[in-house]
């Protein structure tokens, strides 16, 4: 009926504000599976000040890096004076100013009011928390995966409110009387109930889309989970409204604010959307804080580039003993630096960590379909476990309908009288880290035809600059972290395998590239892989530092290979938990493996926390260095891509998914009211999806501060994620041209652009696309230059 | 020997003396302080167990002055209690070292931990009514530190402060209590007191007293209506839900217990108790089904199961009630220390496929099996010697059974599953058959048997056991008409927990309180 309907031209105006404010939100995804998102990833088309300015606006947070981080880094040396003088001479201030604006905190100013806001000025009532305690108690049930015994219906957002609102007693009993009963009798179609609303407002589609982003950021993390439904519906051609409809049901309020207020509420209203509607102008004190900024960012540039100027070992030629390939994440750098000290017959590589197969796989005695994948890509191939499992899905059922018996209304008294006494054994396992390890899986198996998986396996081989030189084992190692009672535990996965361990794509691409047919296929396609080679899988247990191998199909002749590797992983595991343990709180060498099985331990390992940098590189650039595990390092041979196609996929790719990280961690570390998931302690898991903290009713999206934070300091520095490339600058600048979002990361100051020459110098690209050369390269080579 | 719960509670209370005196620093080996004591006070509580397995109850001599100070009180209350709460205390202390690493005030943390458990250990061994009194309040002195602990979140603010009414009514309900008892029986000796009331002896207006320790048992164990800032206390670190939920709520239960022959006198006030218990049990439950938050969920099934273990007060099956206590608190310890890993939980429960729904003849053929099954592993217990009031909570626990069946037993389950189930329904009511028998013998020497019924006990029972046979049937055939519009509507009113707690946030001035004073 209402689908049909035809909309008035000021009408389509403000849905397309709503358009557009609604893409100012990140999405979030859910804890069950969860990656990074850059939060400015509405931003990233304008430059960090405008955005900042922007977010200034519609109270979402702060983007700089406080001024005590910075105070506190300029005085520890970090951040010197040049950095300080190159940053105000690019924003026309002078060092002392800027050095001096440090030292004095600038609170962050209010945003535009909404009505929330301002009736609660006026009547003293807190409505902006009210508003979020009861959209966060609806929401809760809304998005909920399985948490509550009696579910909402399941219908969408808008109708899903009215049915929960028409019936809610609480904003009479708050002072609101005639909500429940306006709810009722709003229009039963989202279009025509927010037309309404806009109306009631008197809204202009000039104010519209920062007033809407305003009332958007209201909704916490609820509306970043929304966004990731019609993100991801996006991604794969679809569409979804549940976002829109939750900015609908928003405007109710403001609408019943607005109306139940007096001339004072319409006048402070009028003025409000004047200031919604005026254009973005940084005020000066904004404009300091993103040349602090900037200055924080060339400390950590230059710092990178001292590292990479570091005298190299000389690059290793011909056929190595052993191989292994490892995930880009900057927690693999740590483990392959010790893996090349241990075994000097041992040759490293860095690849996204999902090696290029994007599956959706159905795990063993599973239904669910989970993406292993990087979140960017809808993954079109399946895998599955192979074997039998009818045994182990009534075993889990039978679990499930005993959990069920415990939580059900009558059977939970009698659960806990037969049973309660046996939870005496299970606080004493659990509170002694006792917890049992999971079985392993069968093997998986990749449902694609003969011709799809030697296109695949070429493919791969050619992206990973891996198409000879071939050892006699290759490992190609995966990672994960093996963690207990933590919400959180998806963040600490693979993120190039969408939030869960790397296992499951290591081993299929190890399958697949030891199948004597695709050998063969491969071989037709000019990459020869010698039949001695043997591909195997494993996975590196991130929280341990110990690598699981799959061996079952390991040939008799390769067992002495094995052997070497597992004494290089033996020795390297012991070098790495040895570095790592210094980092961490109670951090000691033979604890690590043991904090991811206590319940207690809210900082098991620092996941990618610190990260500040990305290579593409052969190893050889960054080998023997010790960048302290802060480093995505992705092995790129540009001599083996003359078209830049192996480039473009490196930069659209793996380099905008370290982005994501990268800006995520920046995000929580410096706005963690809007994009942090605050304080471990404090967790109330809410759905099988996210957190809340204590008894608010916001989620609460992005990484909690235990995940940052050691108790005394940030353990991530949040400065700008330096990306180093080795190739022509004329090469890349063909590439930017080619990939305008990823430009647009470059030229608007999220990201930096490194190119290194075949000789290692670096020159850092400028905003208007030329090229500075950079001082640090070594001494010898600046000479010779 | 007869000290040795004292000595219990002096164990934690050393050790968070120790550390106010000095604090630790971070990662500090004197950390471990707090959970040492807690072992401490678990070895002593068990040497006391010892002791009365070998000496039967006592009543150590009084400190104190006439017949009103400490003195500690050994029997199978105190011991189970002392015993629970050092053991639960433990696990809160090991998991409060390691998880609250980092925070700033952590030695303050874990010192007021420490301290909250020997007040409670205080309480549950008390032989006095001083000791009592002052274990009571102690305890809420000492747990509004910790829900304190970041004094600077609004919403921490507030639900103390709820709590803080809510025990200063429990507080002055106990006082008043403990004063006519004083008065009445002429001695502040506990066990004396329970004597003279089974023997009808006493004077003044002894009801009233009853009637103020079930007013102070319902305001401490957060029965509905009264419940409002157990839902809320979320804004203190874990371990603190975990204590709470495990060790402190209990008090109102273990009041009751401790004054069973008090209470038994007055059939009334057990009549009231075993409604409103009855009430919050099946409230607090329906509440708890709609919650999406798994803390919140956790807290609405405290209020529960401590209604249901009032009703059990109230049906004068003090060992069961204690049974009750003992093992909720476990569980719940468990639950809220585990509850970060509820994200996988959800997942897991969603990976082998759809939950297959019990048709109507399923749910028919799963409470016939059920009553067969009641009734023969009843008789192996003897069912038929036992006194209604057990046959009637029996029959209760077996309708939560008949769920568990029912599961099995849908359309499409698959047979394997339904073996399962029936199997794991056997064993529930052997277990709880057992421990109730156990429960039962083990507390015989203290804890009066259920009076004969009369009219009033005959009504009670009829109205508990019909309510939660409607429950049970609800709850079994739950799908088949979860989607109606009327229980839709239902859904909404029980996810808001029925408003009772807007209705309090109103009368407090709950939304005004905030921005009210920007202005």
């Amino acid at each position: 009926m209402t689908l049909h309907m035809t909309w008035p031209g000021p009408d389509l105006e403000l849905f397309a504000a709503a358009e557009e404010a609604m893409r100012q939100l990140p999405p979030a995804f859910p804890l069950e599976a969860t990656v990074a998102v850059n939060p400015w990833l509405g931003q990233t088309g304008e430059d960090r000040l405008t955005a900042a300015a922007r977010m200034e606006r519609v109270g979402g947070g702060a983007l700089f890096t406080p001024r005590t981080e910075i105070a506190s880094r300029i005085a520890s040396g970090e951040i010197t004076k040049a950095d300080l003088a190159a940053a105000a001479a690019e924003h026309g201030e002078s060092p002392e100013a800027l050095a001096k604006a440090a030292e004095t905190p600038r609170p962050a100013p209010a945003p535009v009011p909404c009505l929330a806001d301002i009736a609660a000025r006026q009547t003293g009532v807190d409505w902006p928390e009210l508003i979020e305690e009861r959209i966060g108690l609806w929401a809760a049930a809304q998005f909920d995966r399985g948490q509550a015994f009696w579910p909402a219906p399941g219908q969408s957002a808008w109708p899903s409110w009215r049915a929960f609102a028409a019936r809610d007693l609480t904003p009479a009993l708050a002072g609101l009387p005639g909500y429940a009963a306006r709810i009722a009798e709003s229009p039963s179609h989202a279009r025509a109930a927010f037309a309404e609303a806009c109306a009631a407002l008197d809204l202009a589609p000039e104010a519209a889309p920062g007033y809407f982003h305003r009332l958007l950021v209201t909704l916490s993390g609820w509306g970043q989970m929304a966004r990731h439904l019609s993100w991801t519906a996006e991604r794969d051609g679809g569409r979804d409204d549940t976002l829109f409809e939750m900015l609908t049901l928003r405007l109710t309020w403001e609408v019943a604010l607005l109306e139940a207020g007096g001339a004072v509420t319409a006048e402070a209203w009028a003025e409000a959307r004047a200031r919604f509607a005026a254009p973005l102008v940084p005020d000066a004190e904004l404009s300091r804080d993103a040349a602090l900024q900037v200055a924080y960012d060339l400390a950590a540039e230059r710092r990178l580039v001292t590292e990479l100027a570091e005298p190299a070992p000389e690059p290793p030629e011909g056929r190595p003993a052993l191989q292994a390939a490892f995930c880009i994440d900057v927690r693999s750098e740590v483990l392959r630096r010790a893996l090349e000290a241990a075994d000097p017959g041992l040759r490293t590589k860095g690849f996204a960590g999902f090696f290029g197969l994007a599956v959706k796989h159905a795990g063993h005695a599973s239904d669910l379909s989970e993406a292993r994948a990087p979140i960017l890509l809808n993954p079109g191939v399946t895998s599955a476990t192979a074997g039998e499992d009818l045994g182990d899905r009534i075993h889990l059922r039978a679990i499930r309908a005993w959990g069920r018996f415990k939580r059900a209304a009558v059977s939970a008294f009698a659960f806990v009288e037969a049973a309660g006494p046996l939870y005496v054994g299970k606080l004493i396992r659990d509170g002694l880290g006792q917890t049992g390890g999971s079985a392993k899986a069968p093997a998986p198996v990749l449902d694609l035809p003969l011709a799809d998986r030697i296109a695949s396996a070429a493919q791969i081989l050619g992206a990973m600059s891996l198409t000879r030189d071939f050892a006699r084992l290759v490992l190609i190692c995966g990672h994960g972290a093996t963690v207990t009672n933590a919400p959180h535990a998806s963040a600490l996965q693979c993120g190039a395998c969408g939030g869960h361990a790397g296992d499951v794509n290591a081993a299929l691409l190890a399958g697949l590239l030891n199948e004597p047919e695709v050998r063969a296929g491969l071989a037709e396609t000019g990459i020869a892989i010698p039949e001695d080679t043997w591909f195997l899988a494993g996975l590196h247990d991130t929280v341990s530092d110990q690598v699981t191998l799959f061996d079952d199909a390991l040939p008799a002749s390769h067992a002495e290979d094995a052997a070497r590797l597992r004494k290089a992983l033996a020795k390297a595991g012991t070098q790495a938990r040895t570095e790592r343990a210094l980092s961490l709180p109670r951090g000691a060498e033979d604890r690590l493996a043991a904090r991811g099985k206590d319940w207690s331990e809210l900082r098991p390992e620092w996941g990618l926390a610190g990260c500040r940098a990305f290579v593409a590189a052969p190893r050889a650039r960054t080998a023997g260095r010790d960048l302290g595990g802060q480093v995505f390092l992705h092995d790129y041979d540009a001599s083996q891509d003359p078209e830049a196609q192996v480039l473009e996929l490196i930069l659209s790719a793996p380099v905008v998914v370290a982005s994501w990280i990268a800006l995520q961690y920046h995000g929580s570390s410096v706005a963690p009211e809007t994009f942090g998931a605050g304080n471990k302690l404090l967790h109330n898991v809410v759905g099988g999806i996210g957190v809340l903290e204590g008894n608010g009713g916001a989620l609460r999206a992005g990484l909690p501060r235990q995940s940052l934070h050691d108790g005394s300091q940030l353990r991530h520095g949040p400065s700008r994620l330096q990306v180093v490339v080795e190739a022509p600058q004329s090469a890349l600048t063909a590439v930017l041209e080619r990939q305008p979002q990823v430009r647009a990361l470059f030229d608007n100051g999220w990201l930096s652009l490194i190119a290194m020459d075949g000789q290692g110098r670096l020159s850092r690209r400028d905003p208007d696309g030329g090229w500075t050369a950079l001082d640090g390269a070594p001494e010898a080579e600046r000479q010779a230059a | 020997m007869s000290l040795l719960l004292l000595f219990s509670a002096l164990s934690p209370a050393l050790a968070a003396g120790a550390i106010a005196l000095s604090p630790p620093a971070r990662g500090d080996w004197r950390l471990r302080l707090p959970e040492i004591a807690a072992l401490i006070a678990l070895a002593l509580a068990a040497l006391a167990a010892l002791n009365l397995s070998l000496n039967g109850p006592t009543t150590s001599p009084l400190l104190g002055l006439a017949s009103v100070g400490f003195s500690v009180r050994t029997d199978i209350v105190s011991i189970a209690m002392s015993l629970t709460v050092a053991f639960v205390g433990w696990s809160v202390l090991r998991f409060s070292r390691v998880a609250l690493d980092g925070e700033a005030r952590q030695p303050a943390f874990m010192g007021w931990m420490a301290a909250t458990i020997a007040c409670v250990l205080l309480l549950v061994s008390a032989g006095n009514l001083l000791q009592l009194v002052l274990g009571w309040v102690a305890v809420g002195v000492t747990l509004h530190r910790l829900l304190l602990f970041y004094p600077e979140r609004p919403r921490a603010r507030r639900a103390a402060r709820k709590k803080a009414m809510s025990g200063l009514i429990a507080s002055a309900a106990l006082l008043g209590a403990g004063a006519i008892l004083i008065a009445g029986y002429g001695t502040g000796d506990i066990a004396e007191i329970n004597a003279q009331a089974r023997a009808g002896t006493g004077s003044g207006p002894i009801w009233l007293a009853a009637l103020f320790l079930a007013v102070a048992a319902v305001f401490k164990s957060a029965l509905l209506p009264v419940h409002g800032w157990l839902t809320e206390v979320m804004e203190a670190p874990t371990p603190v839900s975990a204590l709470l939920h495990a060790g402190v709520v209990n008090a109102g239960g273990f009041l009751l217990i401790r004054f069973a022959d008090v209470l038994l006198a007055n059939p009334g006030v057990l009549a009231v108790l075993a409604l409103i218990g009855g009430f919050s049990a099946l409230v607090g439950a329906a509440v708890a089904l709609t919650q999406p938050a798994v803390k919140t969920a956790l807290a609405w099934s405290t209020s529960a199961q401590m209604g249901f273990m009032v009703l059990q007060c109230g049906l004068a099956l003090f060992p069961l009630a204690l049974l009750h206590i003992v093992a909720h608190s476990l569980y719940k310890a468990h639950a809220f220390l585990a509850s970060g890993g509820a994200v996988g939980e959800v997942t897991a429960t969603r990976r082998p496929g759809p939950v297959a729904v019990p048709g109507l003849a399923a749910v028919a053929r799963a409470f016939g099996l059920a009553l067969a099954l009641y009734l023969a592993v009843g008789l192996l217990f003897g069912i038929t010697g036992k006194p209604p009031q057990v046959v009637a909570l029996g029959a209760i626990l077996i309708f939560g059974v008949v769920y568990l069946i029912a599961q099995g037993l849908a359309d499409l389950a698959p047979r394997a599953l339904t073996w399962r189930t029936v199997a794991m329904s056997v064993a529930a009511t052997l277990g709880y058959f057992a421990l109730q028998e156990g429960a039962t013998l083990l507390s015989a020497a203290t804890l009066p048997a259920p009076p004969p019924p009369d009219g009033l006990i005959w009504a009670t029972i009829t109205l508990a056991v019909a309510s939660f046979c409607v429950a049970a049937v609800a709850q079994t055939t739950f799908p088949l008409w979860a989607g109606h519009p009327a229980a839709a509507g239902m859904r909404v009113h029980l996810m808001n927990g029925l408003y009772l707690n807007a209705l309090s946030d109103r009368m407090s001035g709950r939304w005004t309180s905030k921005t009210g004073a920007t202005q």
